[in-house]
């Protein structure tokens, strides 16, 4: 009997270990604006599904923008939360996907999904805590000629496929080719997801994690960062600011 | 072989398929002719795996935000921010993003088209020869007062031209207008402006260096006058460059996104902004001086809190907040100023600044940057003046109307009557890229580039602390046998020969573009100089445009506004009914975003609406009403019906309902047609002092339809596994 080799592509991070890439989101100044959102549709050739689909939550944003309620008329208050997949160092999807399709970089430290490989079992989307992923339940269509402006970087994703935020891995892997040219390492800041780039209140930065120097490490040690849905233990490579210290409402 | 073909003839050549994938890279003097080259030796921006980049100014709205546009292999794939632009200094919005599903939107108007009977929808395809000699007809068979232009806010380069034309011939000055600066209300904050500093500008409200903000209606963060600017802005304030962080406090009876953002939201009732702004301001003058000074001395607290519903200790908390820092600031939107008390209101909001003694101060109110290459008339008209144009239409003087970069009969108003007054116009020729309503009522299109196909400027009249003139060029060659109107026009004016061609000698766009930059080479202050126009336009290019390197903010250094009592006159409504009704503008899809499906299907921010146009209503009201989500309400006032489901929206005043404009076409290509309901169609025509509409100054009668359409909410999608609601 042959003994089948099952390949590690599970992330199993220890709780201190930190990543490569990491984003940081700054809730004290997320306006809620959804540049990041057309930003990254536009970047990464997500379809759009039309009225009826979205209207089921077939929508296909790799990156959403949740919007909280709190207290009630006329004390009511509103906090927008972007969300998209959290890169998780010990990511829930990851081990159940049954054809692999589902993976970790050793590379990267990014969670990825090889859309080749995808049978749309859809069972990551059921274990992912934070509802990133988005399943391609049609060939949405793109009429002539949208469909010229199409990334050729990136994957035209097709009926039956999973899919979700990949940090850009396209363009970390361009900065990555041009620092390698020149004979060196990527620095932080030389690669930014479409997101972070359009924020106009650059509430997302995005940056090298295992640099202690870079911007959202610095960030991260701020104290004023939490994880989404920490006690889940998926250590996150995103990591939100909370809302800064209130202004005195009696003046 | 290596043989010069003109930028026409190159064109021509790319429109008929047999270069479709050149791109006039704009890299140099000799930007406007291509090169023939043997295809051993590949142009620059045709290889594989290699993007080309090219700096352009956005088109969606007219704040002229910089573009770096990325192309690859000829298609214009992404589009970012441009980096040295001091307007966005790299960033966008998600209008912005989106621009290019406007390029490639599959309902472009493709060529010039006749339309024999107007809205038939009947077309004859036509060539641009034709085209030309129907502008140039009209310039030839009627007066020059019977040719009126009507263009949009953007761009500037086009409406220099038709002024310019309009000049040579004592001809009607061209009318500007859009739907933004209407729920802007920009006449009335330009008036006000001059009221109390003595200068007629928009003024740069300083968000950076405020600690606390109050801002009465100004949707800053999403469309008014600057967004991505303002944005930035309102971050560094956060981010408390002031020294602390920085407090928002947005008055206004709906909560918009930005006052979502903000650290407080007062709901007060529409048209009482002013008053409350009054009361403010008479409190913060009391604590700074002991007493009530003169120009308050009208003031009635308890009056003040009852018609705005305001508590009183509220306006005291306010003002202690607003007193007792050192950079206070107060930002006029449009909503108060759209109202029959829009001009007292405006002063009244400006005249908080001179309280809080921020003129010309970090933080404080300042006259923008002067305006590159002048400023002659370019603010889009008030709704008075725009009514003029109409009664002119109405009574047969337009003979000819050209219209470019404005949809009339989507952004006015029905109950100003333009539709019925085009009628009486002979000649109406729409230069729009896309299907949109006014061309549907056109005699002609002659379709225009897209703006990321097009040469052109636009000057900056706020958001930046220099002046800044954004320049655009074509990041892909015209992708459909559309040509520019600027293009157009000047060969209709050479083909009239006389005083307007001898005023106007221009082979096409890129020469007058040229002949208009020759006054920024004498410029100082500049980020580049050059010594002539050919290494400065090729500057220009790449930089996307002109600025200057040092602060040019102006400042203001006395006001009149104390000289005499300040007051405002009680709002006055029109129509009949229980509710208030607000206007606001999408935030996502502004006036012509409707047509690019990305966009529709962006919740929007508050609400997680998408593809539709609801109804919000305080849940209470609802409640009154018997009206939960998705049931249809027929709203009626004297001009206009609409239909259009409802979304209980907790944060809203319970006499209020709000509508967003931006949907509602009845044309526009097949994401905007036949989607949602226009809330323009609601407005009565009533003007405050400034010419301005009073837009948000109406009550309606809301009636159960009885009939149920859901609408499309991402919120939902969170219980897509079984959890229904959250």
């Amino acid at each position: 009997m042959t003994e089948h080799q099952i390949p590690e592509v599970k992330a199993d991070f220890s709780p201190e270990e930190v990543g490569k890439w990491g984003m940081v989101i700054d809730q004290d100044l997320c306006t809620g604006c959804q540049a990041c959102v057309a930003a990254c549709a536009m970047e990464n050739n997500v379809s759009f599904v039309g009225e009826e689909d979205a209207g089921y939550g077939r929508g296909m944003h790799w990156v959403r923008i949740e919007r909280f309620w709190e207290g009630e008329y006329p004390k009511i208050s509103t906090s927008f939360q972007p969300v998209m997949c959290q890169q998780c160092g010990h990511a829930p999807c990851e081990p159940v996907c049954p054809v692999f399709a589902t993976m970790h970089s050793e590379a990267e430290h990014l969670n990825m999904q090889v859309y080749n490989r995808c049978i749309g079992t859809r069972y990551c989307a059921n274990n992912c805590p934070y509802q990133a992923r988005t399943f391609n339940w049609y060939d949405y269509e793109r009429p002539d000629p949208l469909n010229n402006q199409l990334n050729p970087e990136v994957t035209v994703r097709r009926r039956g496929i999973m899919e979700k935020c990949t940090f850009c891995i396209q363009r970390i892997r361009r900065a990555e080719d041009a620092a390698a040219a020149e004979g060196r390492e990527v620095m932080d800041g030389e690669a930014d997801p479409a997101c972070a780039q359009a924020c106009p209140a650059d509430a997302i930065i995005f940056g090298r994690l295992d640099d202690p120097e870079s911007r959202v490490s610095k960030q991260v040690r701020s104290g004023r960062g939490v994880k989404l849905l920490e006690e889940l233990g998926t250590l996150p490579q995103v990591t939100y600011l909370k809302g800064g210290a209130g202004y005195d409402r009696n003046g | 072989m290596s043989k010069k073909i003109s930028r026409r003839d190159f064109l021509k050549l790319a429109g008929a398929g047999a270069a479709a994938t050149a791109v006039l890279t704009g890299c140099g003097p000799a930007s406007r002719y291509v090169n023939r080259e043997p295809y051993t030796k590949m142009p620059e921006y045709t290889y594989n795996g290699k993007s080309t980049y090219y700096a352009t100014t956005c088109r969606e709205c007219a704040a002229g935000c910089g573009l770096v546009v990325r192309t690859m292999q000829g298609r214009a794939i992404k589009v970012e921010g441009n980096k040295l632009n001091p307007v966005n200094l790299g960033k966008t919005c998600a209008r912005g993003q989106a621009a290019l599903q406007g390029l490639y939107n599959p309902d472009r108007v493709q060529g010039p088209l006749k339309q024999p009977g107007r809205g038939s929808r009947d077309f004859t395809e036509m060539d641009w020869d034709a085209a030309v000699g129907v502008v140039a007809g009209a310039f030839k068979s009627y007066q020059p007062d019977e040719i009126a232009f009507l263009v949009g806010m953007a761009p500037d380069h086009l409406f220099d031209l038709v002024s310019d034309m309009a000049k040579a011939i004592s001809g009607l000055a061209p009318v500007r207008y859009g739907a933004l600066g209407m729920f802007e209300a920009r006449a009335t904050l330009m008036q006000a402006a001059e009221a109390v500093f003595g200068r007629r500008d928009l003024l740069h409200f300083d968000l950076a260096g405020a600690e606390v903000t109050f801002s009465f209606g100004a949707n800053f963060m999403e469309t008014w006058l600057s967004p991505v600017a303002n944005t930035r802005g309102f971050a560094k304030m956060r981010q408390g460059m002031a020294g602390r962080r920085g407090y928002l406090v947005q008055f206004e009876p709906r909560m918009s996104q930005t006052a979502a953002t903000a650290d407080e939201w007062i709901p007060v009732a529409p048209g009482t902004e002013g008053l409350v702004a009054l009361a403010i301001g008479s409190l913060v003058s009391e604590a700074a001086e002991g007493t009530v000074p003169p120009a308050y001395a009208d003031v009635d607290l308890a009056a003040i809190a009852e018609k705005s519903g305001v508590p009183e200790e509220t306006m005291r908390r306010l003002a202690r907040i607003f007193a007792n820092t050192s950079h206070a600031l107060a930002i006029p939107g449009g909503s108060p100023l759209g109202q029959t008390n829009g001009l007292d209101a405006a002063r009244a909001i400006l005249a908080l600044n001179v309280l809080a003694d921020n003129l010309g101060q970090p933080g404080g109110v300042f006259i923008n940057p002067p305006t590159p290459l002048g400023s002659n008339a370019q603010r889009p008209v008030s709704m008075r003046e725009m009514s003029t144009l109409v009664q002119k239409m109405k009574n047969g003087k337009i003979k000819a109307l050209f219209v470019h970069g404005v949809n009339p009969l989507f952004e006015l108003p029905k109950a100003l009557g333009f539709e019925a007054a085009l009628v009486n116009v002979p000649l109406v020729v729409s230069f729009a890229s896309f299907p949109d309503e006014t061309a549907m009522q056109a005699d002609f299109i002659f379709p225009d580039h897209t703006g990321l196909e097009s040469w052109g400027y636009q000057r900056v009249l706020t958001g930046a602390d220099v002046a800044v003139l954004s320049g655009a060029q074509p990041t892909v060659a015209p992708f459909y046998n559309t040509r520019a109107t600027a293009d157009v026009l000047l060969a209709a004016v050479r083909s009239v020969g006389g005083k307007l061609a001898a005023a106007l000698p221009f082979e096409d766009e890129v020469a007058y573009l040229r002949h208009k930059l020759l006054d920024l080479v004498k410029a100082d202050g500049g980020v580049y100089s050059a010594p002539e126009i050919n290494t400065f336009s090729a500057q220009f290019q790449q930089y996307g445009g002109w600025w200057q390197k040092e602060n040019s903010l102006g400042t203001i250094d006395s006001s009149r506004v104390f000289a005499r009592s300040l007051s405002v006159a009680e709002p006055e409504y029109s129509g009949e009914g229980e509710l208030h009704l607000f206007p606001f503008v999408s935030p996502i899809l502004a006036e012509s975003g409707a047509n690019k499906p990305w966009l529709q299907e962006i919740p929007d921010p508050t609400t997680t609406v998408m593809w539709n146009t609801w109804v919000e209503m305080n849940p209470r009201t609802a409640e009154e009403l018997g009206i939960t989500d998705d049931d249809v309400v027929r709203i009626t006032t004297p001009v206009g019906v609409v239909e259009a489901p409802v979304y209980r929206y907790p944060a809203i005043r319970p006499d209020t309902i709000a509508i967003p404009f931006g949907q509602g076409h009845t044309a526009y290509g097949r994401y905007a047609q036949g989607r949602g309901v226009n809330p323009i169609d609601l407005l009565s025509i009533m003007f405050n002092e400034a010419g301005d509409l009073a837009f948000a100054g109406m009550i309606v009668k809301v009636e159960k339809t009885g009939k149920r359409r859901e609408l499309s909410r991402m919120e939902g999608r969170l219980g897509v596994y079984g959890l229904e609601e959250h």
